[in-house]
């Protein structure tokens, strides 16, 4: 449906924020994650016309959407990761004028708002000017307009930043629930915000693609590289500078720390079963190649 | 202390340089140093005293330059350094500041001297400029850098410090931040460089008087009489041949005229200190009163394309339900045509904010167009009145978009050149509103000359500032460039009379014919869509 072919994106300065990058998006959720950085969002903002690329091509449907993006922009709802509004218009105004810069009909957008202004519980603030509104709130004024024209579509740049724990659930679940008929695009690097709800994950980082694939396949990349062990809070230093430690937990007998790397850091580590983030980690710090050097191997943890 | 406000000061000037419209200054300071250095045979002079100039000598030409410099860098470097503390807001620096041992007075401080370091170094680029047309013109090949330098030093620069101080105490009052103050400082700036010509202004004024004495005793004693070729003139003006030359020498500084700069710049020092006072230090629980009473029609935030931080943050929403995100949309989607309500889209966004006051004054202005005689009255006095009252709603034509970060959701969106189209409609709109009053009258009174010059205003005033706006990004630079046009106009100067203003005798229009003004407006809407276009290709959002 939305192919992105040979992408890459220069900025004035050199800087090549996208390298070569190629993506086919079928019905369906692609979570992207990457870190700080990594080009995430200059691609959702190629894949979504906002931004022309440097080279490639970006199709919808086969049809070339850089020389002619109204082609994709009728059916998608972006939601970038920051955003502006008009501070004096109210929640509704300001949806109307975009369902108008959409191209909706009167009655269609009338509908259409009334109906998303529901969805993300804005309802009761809809006469307050979105000058007045929280951060949390602007955030879901952005999600409703991007489901404006129940776009085919939908790309979301870092979504979930602003709402509050319980609303991330749900936003994720919609998404979920949006993607069973539509391409979406999710842009994060909380790699939480993907593990539940996308099929299909990429890692980019430096502009390219390090891996694409279900969370299963990403997950039995680090098979068997996942260690715990309880070490002694002064041997941190030296663990976190020859390792890659996924997580450290501090109890009264010591720090619980999780790494990854090929052997047994200790003779009392244990192997536990990698999380998306371990699989996170490992692909973007190159951990299948990362070989202990600070500590070596067999040497005892703290007991 | 010191050095803290030395690198406080030098921070805020290195950020201010460093972006792009401080280059576009530094061109424009040089184009001021060229046309106020003209050659022989060019058809202006920016000084002169009746059908003499001085030769170009280092004394001459660093004194000519450095008067226009005075005299439009005051003006144009006020709107450029006004932004000291409205950045820091933008971009949440100032509440980083807030948070630091760093005393209120000592913020203002730096942030003067870093401002009256940007204005000084526009000053050394118009000093450079002049030493290169003194050799381009090559009328005397000895450059003297004292005689060159101490006009920038002495007048100059003392103006410039008054300008900065002006700007950073208009940004602490809130009534004065945004356009009002704008609008403020253009008549203070004339009252300033034109009765700061006099020779009993206040500390010898902007210091020509001095300077016109000093160049009236040297023509004397080369046996020029000054009373008898006419008077001193400071500005730019047209010339119908060339003006004869005597050799100026400079003039020597007296204690007095010193005591005046030197009182100049204490003044200075004094107003950008005076915020002290009020100055909230970023805490939006006391700017957040000071800013709602502040508001004009004309408040946009400070260039930030990211979202302004929420510091007015209303109570009330804290207590907002959290999203539910449960029930989807089941409407359906249907495509119409949408260009009204684009229009009535853009007219909201245009007028979002406007005060009643400002509606209670269109109104006042169009029942009193009814009632006042003659009818030249209503185009002479009430048509400029009702055309310089939309001034800063205007500015925000083509920038708001960016003013508020909206691009970065619209940019996916379709039809971009329809939305330029409706913010220009919405444009003509608001003209129109404004000026319905004399419109009406023209209509009762048969004046249709005086008609078809009304509507070419009105086409031409919302192109004007949708191309600054557009090609600017900013809402500033309309009002300045706007404000000079529409002065003119009121001083019955009828060649830049783009409203049919200004009379013959007949009563028949005087200024620019319509054609060319529809010409114009015309020329200008293809620039806003041709550039529009060009950042949509180059994606430069």
């Amino acid at each position: 449906m939305l192919e992105l072919i040979d992408i890459t994106k220069d900025y004035r300065g050199g800087k090549r924020a996208v390298d070569g990058m190629t993506m086919r998006l079928e019905t369906g959720m692609l979570g992207l994650l990457g870190p700080n950085g990594a080009g995430k969002s200059s691609l959702m903002r190629i894949a979504s016309t906002v931004t022309r690329p440097t080279s490639g091509q970006v199709l919808f449907h086969g049809k070339d959407v850089v020389a002619k993006p109204d082609v994709l922009r009728r059916t998608l709802g972006y939601l970038p990761q920051d955003f502006g509004v008009y501070p004096n218009l109210t929640s509704r105004e300001f949806l109307s004028y975009l369902a108008a810069a959409k191209g909706l009909s009167a009655r269609s957008a009338r509908a259409r708002i009334d109906e998303l202004l529901e969805l993300v519980n804005l309802t009761e603030a809809v006469k307050r000017p979105l000058g007045k509104y929280s951060g949390g709130m602007l955030r879901r004024v952005g999600i409703a307009q991007a489901l404006l024209a129940d776009p085919k579509v939908i790309i979301v740049d870092e979504p979930t930043a602003g709402l509050d724990p319980e609303e991330r659930v749900r936003f994720r679940n919609l998404l979920s629930d949006l993607a069973a008929d539509r391409v979406v695009m999710l842009s994060t690097h909380i790699v939480s915000d993907v593990e539940s709800v996308a099929s299909d994950i990429a890692v980019m980082a430096g502009g390219r693609l390090l891996r694409r694939g279900s969370p299963e396949d990403l997950l039995a990349a680090v098979e068997g590289r996942v260690w715990e062990v309880l070490v002694d809070p002064a041997d941190l230093p030296a663990i976190q500078k020859g390792q890659i430690v996924s997580r450290m937990i501090r109890t009264s007998s010591g720090v619980r720390v999780r790494l990854l790397t090929h052997v047994p850091p200790y003779a009392t580590a244990q192997r536990v079963e990698p999380d998306l983030e371990d699989a996170y980690l490992a692909i973007v710090n190159h951990a299948t190649q990362a070989v202990p050097s600070a500590v070596s191997a067999g040497q005892k943890g703290w007991q | 202390m010191s050095q803290t406000l030395i690198r406080l000061a030098l921070g805020d000037f290195w950020d201010r340089v460093r972006r792009p419209a401080y280059a576009v200054i530094l061109i424009a300071a040089v184009g001021l140093g060229y046309v106020a250095t003209p050659a022989k045979e060019a058809g202006w002079v920016v000084m002169q005293i009746g059908t003499y100039r001085g030769t170009y000598n280092s004394a001459y030409i660093g004194m000519v330059v450095a008067l226009a410099g005075t005299v439009w860098l005051s003006l144009g470097g006020f709107y450029v350094v006004r932004n000291a503390i409205s950045r820091d807001e933008s971009t949440g620096v100032g509440r980083l500041l807030a948070a630091m041992p760093l005393r209120t007075w000592a913020y203002l401080l730096a942030k003067f001297l870093s401002s009256v370091l940007v204005l000084s170094s526009m000053l050394g680029v118009l000093a450079v400029t002049a030493v290169v047309m003194q050799l381009a013109r090559a009328e005397s090949m000895t450059v003297n850098p004292v005689e060159l330098l101490s006009p920038f030093i002495v007048i100059a620069l003392p103006l410039m410090a008054f300008t900065a101080a002006a700007a950073l105490l208009f940004e602490a009052i809130p009534l004065l931040r945004a356009g009002l103050g704008n609008i403020l400082w253009f008549f203070i700036w004339a009252f300033i460089a034109i009765g700061g010509q006099s020779p009993n202004a206040p500390l010898g004024g902007i210091g020509v008087h001095s300077v016109v004495r000093s160049l009236a005793a040297d023509m004397k004693a080369q046996g020029i009489d000054p009373q008898q070729v006419g008077e001193f003139s400071l500005g730019l003006t047209v010339v119908d041949k060339p003006l004869k030359t005597f050799i100026w020498h400079g003039f020597d500084l007296s204690p007095g005229f010193l005591l005046g700069r030197y009182a100049l710049v204490a003044i200075a020092l004094a107003l950008a200190l005076l915020p002290v006072l009020w100055f909230p230090r970023f805490d939006p629980a006391r700017a957040g009163a000071l800013a709602a009473s502040g508001a004009d029609p004309g408040s946009a935030p400070e260039g930030a394309a990211t979202p302004a931080p929420v510091m007015w943050e209303d109570r009330r929403s804290t207590q907002a339900r959290s999203a539910g995100f449960t029930t989807m949309p089941q409407a359906s989607v249907h495509y119409g045509n949408p260009a009204l309500r684009l229009l009535l889209g853009e007219v909201r966004i245009l007028i979002q904010g406007t005060p009643r006051w400002w509606w209670a004054g269109v109104l006042l202005l169009t029942v009193v167009a009814q009632m006042v005689t003659p009818a030249t009255g209503v185009t002479r006095i009430l048509l400029p009145l009702a055309w310089i009252w939309p001034v800063l709603i205007w500015s925000r034509l083509g920038t708001q978009r960016h003013e508020y970060g909206v691009e970065a959701i619209l940019g996916a969106y379709p039809s971009a050149r329809i939305r330029v189209a409706a913010e220009w409609a919405a444009g003509f709109v608001l003209t129109a509103v404004a000026g319905i009053g004399p419109a009406l009258r023209m209509c009762t009174g048969s004046d249709t000359q005086g008609l078809v010059h009304w509507l070419c205003g009105a086409l031409f005033i919302p192109s004007f500032a949708l191309v600054l706006g557009t090609l600017s990004r900013t809402h500033r630079l309309f009002p300045f460039a706007y404000l000079p046009l529409w002065y003119a106009t009121v001083n019955g100067i009828a060649p830049v009379d783009f409203m049919g203003a200004i009379r013959t005798g007949n009563g028949s229009p005087a200024g620019m014919p319509p054609a060319f003004v529809l010409l114009s407006a015309a020329v200008m809407l293809g620039i806003v869509f041709l550039s529009s276009a060009a950042r949509r290709v180059t994606a430069r959002i």
